[in-house]
């Protein structure tokens, strides 16, 4: 499968969307997890996102992140029940741990929290490309091209990375490093040592960029020079005021 | 020792390698050729289990690759990868040499020996850091740490890209050496005169079909193979198909002394 952050290329209603309207309305969503209490609410916007992702075309791509993410949050939730010390107490375990009804409620809404928050972004990033991304930021938030440069190449060398480590992976292998072992805690063991060489290769591979950028002149740009223009039409217009509700709404209820 | 049979292999892209077939024998000393992306690194990743068959059977020394780890197929099999940075991971150019040593040898003081002869050999500091080296030793690094284990099979992807003339002779020196003593050789080259001086059998690969396998000086001369990948002849039998097509005696040749003695006949046979 392509990595988490990797961008699916479509030309869905949302693919065409101002990468402007996408990046506002998926820190808005986020922004309305955050501002409602009810449980609910978050839900809601947890299919929501679901939803967008079926919209842009990507619906199983979006469904597997869902439920990786609804993994973590479960276990967010199991870490965070036994702790919460108010309310009333609807369970008694050992070890002094218990458990009580704000407890779960805490609990469950930060969980979905985490999930419905985490949805929006991880849509926007694949539907959006990091250089239109970077492009947007430089012309309406005036962010220095550099800046966004700078995110932009860190995005991208994340794939190139886990590449990286794979290759070194598939190197020691082939000299009868034990690394296929099914054994989790033996692999971790075998992992650490490449940390250093990693490091290494990886740095030596973006100094390379660093270097072919400079000798292309990437200092002597003064203003940023994109010249990719974007539309702003009806559909970012309906897109921004469905946003604008749902942030109401959630500010609401 | 190494045996395709109807192996499939597919990237998420598309089929690669599709219906290939060959044994190879204890011994031999294979050269694989074809053009870019013909598929010849993706056939050397599944010789040693770092790729398994799509349907097919891959075997090595009698272990199917897909029932295998790789990590235990390295003991039968040693694999050198087509960019040697892929492969160096170590800080010193010693404990390079050494990583593979380690899961074939167990005695300490042997190791050292191999270690130090390996390091010799080639000319290499040991101390040296692989990544301040220059892209040709780091080829001979990473060479020697697959050499020095001595391991049945040698699975070399490009083994002379990179290098000058004489580190190239020097190297195919040592591989042709650990081929007279017995290991068997699969070889990947784009360089025909290395193919022909060293090589006895050819297996060419285009689009991922193999359309050609037979011994390196019938392959050089069937020029519908060599068409068809698009590869070239090394120079001493294309020079002397060119003559034999004048008419002349030369069409035998194959290396230069072959060649001069064609011509010394030729001259003796033109003379009064
Ligand atoms: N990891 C990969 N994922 C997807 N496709 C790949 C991958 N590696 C190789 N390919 C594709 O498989 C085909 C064969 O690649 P391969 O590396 O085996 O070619 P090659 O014969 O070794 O070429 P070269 O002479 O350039 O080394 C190419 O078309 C390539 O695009
Ligand atoms: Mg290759």
């Amino acid at each position: 499968m392509k990595g988490f952050l990797d961008y699916v290329d479509g030309n869905s209603v949302l693919h065409r969307l101002n990468p402007m309207t996408k990046l506002i309305i998926s820190f808005g969503l986020c922004a309305s997890c955050f501002l409602t209490q009810n449980h609910a609410v978050v839900a809601a916007i947890a299919l929501f996102d679901l939803c967008l992702g079926a919209l842009a075309g990507i619906s199983r791509r979006s469904a597997l992140i869902f439920i990786s993410l609804l993994k973590l949050s479960a276990a967010l939730f199991l870490l965070q029940v036994f702790f919460v010390r108010q309310g009333n107490i609807l369970l008694v375990l050992p070890f002094g741990l218990r458990v009580t009804d704000a407890g779960v409620s805490f609990s469950a809404l930060f969980a979905l929290r985490l999930a419905a928050v985490t949805m929006p972004l991880s849509l926007m990033l694949s539907i959006t490309r990091m250089s239109d991304i970077a492009n947007v930021l430089v012309r309406y938030l005036g962010i220095p091209y550099k800046y966004a440069f700078v995110l932009t190449t860190a995005m991208r060398f994340i794939p190139l990375f886990t590449e990286e480590m794979a290759g070194i992976m598939e190197a020691q292998t082939a000299r009868g490093v034990r690394f296929d072992t099914g054994n989790f805690f033996r692999k971790v063991r075998l992992l650490l040592p490449l940390c250093v060489p990693l490091l290494i290769s990886s740095v030596r591979r973006i100094e390379v960029s660093a270097i072919s950028a400079e000798l292309r002149g990437f200092n002597l740009r003064g203003r940023s020079s994109g010249y990719k223009r974007y539309s702003f039409g009806a559909n970012d217009a309906a897109a921004l005021f469905i946003c604008v509700m749902i942030i109401v709404a959630s500010a609401m209820i | 020792m190494l045996k395709f049979e109807d192996v499939y292999f597919a990237y998420a892209g598309g089929d690669t390698i599709t219906g290939v077939s060959f044994e190879i024998g204890r011994g031999e000393f294979v050269a694989l050729m074809g053009e870019n992306g013909a598929g010849k690194s993706t056939l050397c990743r599944l010789c040693n289990g770092l790729l398994k068959p799509s349907s097919g059977r891959v075997a090595v020394c009698g272990c199917d690759t897909a029932r295998t780890r790789t990590s235990a197929l390295a003991k039968y099999v040693g694999f050198l990868f087509q960019n040697p940075d892929r492969q160096l991971c170590k800080n010193t150019v010693r404990e390079e040499v050494e990583l593979g040593l380690e899961y074939a040898v167990a005695d300490k003081a042997e190791r050292v020996r191999r270690r130090d002869a390996m390091l010799e050999l080639f000319g290499l500091d040991g101390d040296r850091e692989p990544f301040g080296l220059s892209r040709g030793e780091r080829q001979k690094v990473a060479l020697a740490s697959v050499l020095a284990p001595e391991p049945d099979i040698l699975v070399l992807d490009e083994p002379t890209t990179g290098l000058d003339y004489r580190e190239c002779a020097a190297i195919m020196g040592v591989i042709s050496r650990l081929n007279s003593a017995g290991t068997t050789i699969l070889m990947v080259s784009h360089d025909m005169e290395v193919v022909s001086d060293f090589a006895s059998r050819a297996l060419v690969l285009n689009g991922g079909r193999l359309i050609g396998d037979g011994a390196v000086r019938e392959t050089m001369r069937a020029r519908r193979v060599m068409n068809e990948a698009s590869l070239l002849p090394a120079q001493i039998p294309s020079l002397a198909m060119r003559i034999a097509d004048l008419g002349a005696e030369y069409a035998g040749a194959f290396t230069v002394d072959e060649m001069v003695s064609a011509a010394a006949n030729a001259r003796g046979s033109a003379r009064p």
